[in-house]
């Protein structure tokens, strides 16, 4: 493809209005991008509805197209087109890929495997958890981790992933020029140097809750299988697992208490059959097992897969009292001091406010202990 | 014919004698006023005509002149009637020289005759006292505030007719005058039945309640973080009875606040409880902080002087008011500048503050807490950090267990916990004599080194702590400071390892705010 007809392919995708169906149906009318972009509004109304021709007609007016097909060079942007080489395969089996792709930082690497990891945004410290678990577990072992960069568990799961030495991929409902939710600025800057950032919008265009449905099924759409962490009953979450179901991926979701409304949605996929996700550990280990055979490449070295988990267990024998007695009234579920004493009242244990103060403090810094909230301690996920 | 009268004044808590100078001479009848009055003062001529035609005095048709000395300080308040009318009566002729000799004079007239009370009367016949005074004749219902003050007579009068009468026949007896006697130390130390509830009744709440007593023995700043309904107040309310009883100074400012305020009923000659204040979250600056136009009168922070003050609802108050208590909170007295010039309030109060840790209240219980993120940084940002800075202790509360509600677990009551608490201020008292401070939690960051020295041991967890809780440097004096009162309560010389852990899980709040 020449510069030329890449620079009409991008004006294209820089129609947010436009997928991959539309694109289509554009190229097959009118032969290549120049055509479509040369047919004026008259042409276009065959196919788009008014308001979309009116937005392109705008477009094409008001914008230097050659000046901003090349600003995205000096900007670092890259454009991959589905017919290119480039392009993730996996994209290409799902029903309606996008016609481009826009990204900043390097595409997925189509030969590793790659997970998508999604929940809610306002998760719970369970979710958080286990974000965090599952994260830097896949990113210690190579998998990719594909998400939307969302505050919650997108962002928590990337995060350690790269802190783990792993790659992450996030797909913006958004420009990859703009950083959504800003407060993950860190990680959006971490994501280009170690990662990358992808997109079907053009570079400087804003989110719009319409535009995070069509980015969920690029989400599953890169990913081997899915893993949903937290999502209560109405939720985004169940948009993209429906969308990773019809594009055939396996899904699986992490269980949690029927209590938990952050968990209702989990749980109403395990009964429909949802593959269940009980550890990082055991899910990778399926997980590589089904991907091999699809692939049949040889796996990360397998001595590494059975850390953590008994590291974990050994800890507590470590442990002298007192502190081995209030090691053990804690979970993972971070609870202030007030509950802990409630609850260790009713076990029958008796301790005074200031030992536990103390012995907490001590756990804390010792690295068995974490307060994620100021004032409220869980143990400490390594 | 000329005369002098002694009377006082106050602005701010500052007390100043004025000689009130009243003259009658020929010419046209005519009242004048000078001296930099106010307009309740240039009132005082009508009240005081009425008032003595009234009592059945008549003042003859001459040209009257009346000044305030000294002229060029601006005067306010209702005091000088009862000094101007006593005046015009010994230019009448009508008292003479002996009976106003060594006298001070205050109190406001009724058009019958009246005697009616005023603000202020504490300070001045403190300073009345200090400048030699023997005598002071003040309303009767400023009568026992007055009489606080050793080593001058007090006199409490009800009514212009009566007073002269006792003030032309001095030796005999006369029940319509009324001399109290009040010995303030006996005051102070009358145990009084707490009516602001006990500690005992408060059922569960370990943290806060241990938080609450750190706080106390060390007059911290405390912050109570949890949902509604858990015991806030409750616990605020009563932190006042666990805090050392005042002393006799102590006393003394805080009564000379309420008296300029006008707060103090006639029975009270002495405030001996702890100041508590709690204003609602629709305060303004100027009631927090104290203002007025001419006349500035104490806030709620200097009203709160040597107590309590609670902000309930913290996040609820306006932003611009909070950020006014910084000056009273750092320097622990308020500076108030007016056209006719600086007053200063004292405000050494202990700050307890109570809020919700998100806009619902239930966060992290995310079962109940559907709040997002940026609305919760939104919530906790409407608190800025250089409040939080003073504020050492933070303290989560939880809904209280139905077990603790039904077995009526109970902890220390409010008599234990100041059985310690005294025994830490006894701790402190030693170690900041002669000094500015008098509890480890008005140390100022520069002195915190030298007052919470640590040992080798004690300096390798405070590094620890640093590192793994990721502190700021003025979270690390808080921690300090707080260490040094939990080791007070102990009565150890020393900080141990065992002060700083615990006092490290008072996370100083500043750690919520990022």
């Amino acid at each position: 493809m020449t510069e030329m007809e890449r620079m009409y392919a991008y004006f294209i995708c820089s129609i947010p209005m436009i997928g991959g169906v539309r694109a289509g149906q554009l190229l097959s009318r009118f032969g290549d991008p120049q055509g479509v972009y040369e047919a004026g509004t008259a042409g276009w109304r065959e196919i788009l509805s008014d308001s979309v021709v009116e937005y392109m007609d705008r477009q094409k007016k008001s914008g230097n197209l050659e000046e901003e097909y090349h600003s995205l060079r000096e900007k670092q942007i890259g454009l991959v087109l589905q017919e290119e080489e480039g392009f993730p395969q996996k994209l290409l089996e799902i029903p309606d890929p996008p016609y481009g792709l826009f990204y900043k930082g390097k595409l997925p690497e189509q030969k590793q495997p790659s997970v998508a990891v999604i929940g809610a945004r306002e998760c719970s410290e369970y979710g958080r958890f286990v974000a965090e678990e599952l994260g830097r577990y896949l990113g210690s072992q190579g998998i990719q981790v594909i998400s939307g960069m969302a505050r919650g568990i997108d962002g928590i799961s990337q995060q350690t992933a790269l802190l783990a030495g792993g790659t992450s991929y996030g797909v913006l409902g958004c420009g990859v020029d703009i950083c959504y939710p800003s407060q993950n600025r860190k990680l959006y800057e971490e994501l280009i140097q170690k990662g990358g950032l992808l997109s079907t919008y053009a570079p400087g265009t804003k989110a719009l809750p319409a535009y995070f449905p069509p980015r969920n099924r690029i989400v599953s759409g890169l990913a081997d299988a899915l893993i949903v962490i937290e999502a209560r009953q109405k939720s985004g979450t169940l948009i993209t697992v429906d969308m990773a179901l019809e594009q055939g991926k396996d899904v699986y979701v992490v269980p949690g208490r029927i209590t938990d409304r952050l968990s209702d949605g989990c749980n109403r996929l395990l009964t429909q059959g949802a593959g269940v996700f009980l550890s990082p550990e055991s899910f990778t280990e399926e997980f590589l097992r089904n991907w091999e055979e699809k692939q049949e490449l040889s796996s990360p070295d397998p001595a590494q897969k059975i850390r953590g988990r008994r590291k974990s267990r050994k800890r507590i024998e470590k442990l002298e009292e007192p502190l081995r007695q209030v090691y053990k009234l804690l979970d993972c579920v971070p609870k202030s001091t007030e509950i802990i004493l409630q609850e260790a009242w009713k076990k029958g244990e008796y301790i005074d406010i200031v030992t536990l103060h103390r012995r907490l403090m001590e756990l804390e810094l010792m690295g068995y202990v974490k307060q994620n909230t100021p004032g409220y301690f869980g143990t400490s996920a390594n | 014919m000329f005369s002098t009268i002694d009377s006082g004044a106050v602005c701010g808590l500052q007390a100043y004698l004025v000689r009130v100078e009243v003259d009658l001479a020929g010419g046209l009848p005519s009242f004048q006023m000078v001296g930099s009055l106010g307009s309740e003062v240039r009132e005082s001529r009508e009240r005081v005509c009425v008032a003595m035609k009234n009592s059945g005095f008549q003042i003859p048709p001459c040209h009257i002149t009346v000044n305030l000395a000294p002229a060029g300080r601006r005067k306010d308040g209702t005091a000088f009637d009862l000094p101007i009318a006593v005046g015009l009566l010994k230019d009448m002729e009508l008292l003479t020289e002996e009976a106003v000799r060594d006298t001070l004079f205050l109190g406001e007239l009724g058009l019958n005759g009246e005697i009616k009370r005023v603000k202020g009367v504490l300070p001045i016949v403190r300073e009345a006292a200090d400048k030699g005074i023997g005598r002071v004749i003040v309303p009767r219902e400023n009568a026992l505030e007055a009489a606080v003050i050793p080593g001058i007579t007090v006199w409490g009068v009800g009514e212009l007719g009566e007073l002269i009468m006792a003030l032309l026949h001095p030796d005999a007896e006369n029940e319509k005058i009324y001399k109290p006697r009040i010995r303030a130390e006996e005051l102070l130390q009358k145990k009084k039945a707490d009516r602001r509830g006990d500690f005992k009744e408060v059922s569960g709440q370990e943290s806060a309640r241990r938080g609450a007593m750190i706080a106390a023995a060390g007059f911290h700043n405390l912050l109570m973080m949890g949902p509604p309904g858990v015991g806030k107040s409750m616990i605020a309310g009563r932190i006042p009875g666990i805090l050392p009883p005042l002393t006799l100074e102590e006393s003394l400012e805080v009564t000379s606040i309420y008296s300029v305020a006008g707060l103090l009923t006639p029975e009270q000659a002495l405030i001996t409880e702890r100041p508590f204040y709690a204003p609602h979250h629709t305060v303004t600056a100027a009631a927090l902080i104290g203002g007025g136009n001419a006349y500035p009168r104490p806030g709620m922070v200097s009203l709160a002087h040597r107590g309590v003050l609670f902000l309930d609802e913290l996040p609820e108050f306006q932003r611009t008011v909070l950020d006014s208590m910084r000056q009273p909170l750092e320097e622990r007295r308020v500076q108030i500048a007016r056209a006719s010039g600086v007053v200063t309030f004292p405000s050494d109060f202990m700050l307890v503050a109570a809020m919700n840790p998100c806009p619902c209240g239930y966060y992290p219980d995310r079962n109940k807490c559907r709040c997002t993120q940026p609305q919760i940084e939104k919530y906790l940002g409407k608190v800025s950090g250089p409040l939080l800075d003073r504020i050492d202790l933070c303290v989560e509360l939880q809904p209280v267990d139905i077990l603790h509600l039904q077995t009526k677990i109970t902890g220390e009551s409010s008599e234990q916990m100041r059985e310690r608490i005294e025994r830490a201020r006894k701790m402190q008292e030693k170690r900041y004599a002669g000094t500015e401070y008098r509890f480890n939690g008005d140390v100022s960051s520069a002195d915190v080194d030298h007052y919470c020295s640590l040992g080798e041991t004690e300096k390798n967890v405070m590094e620890q702590l640093y590192h793994a809780l990721e502190l700021s440097a003025r979270a690390y004096h808080r921690i300090l400071k707080t260490a040094r009162t939990i080791a007070d309560l102990e009565e150890q010389e020393n900080i141990a390892k065992e002060h700083l852990l615990e006092a490290a899980c008072y996370r100083p709040s500043g750690e919520y705010w990022g």
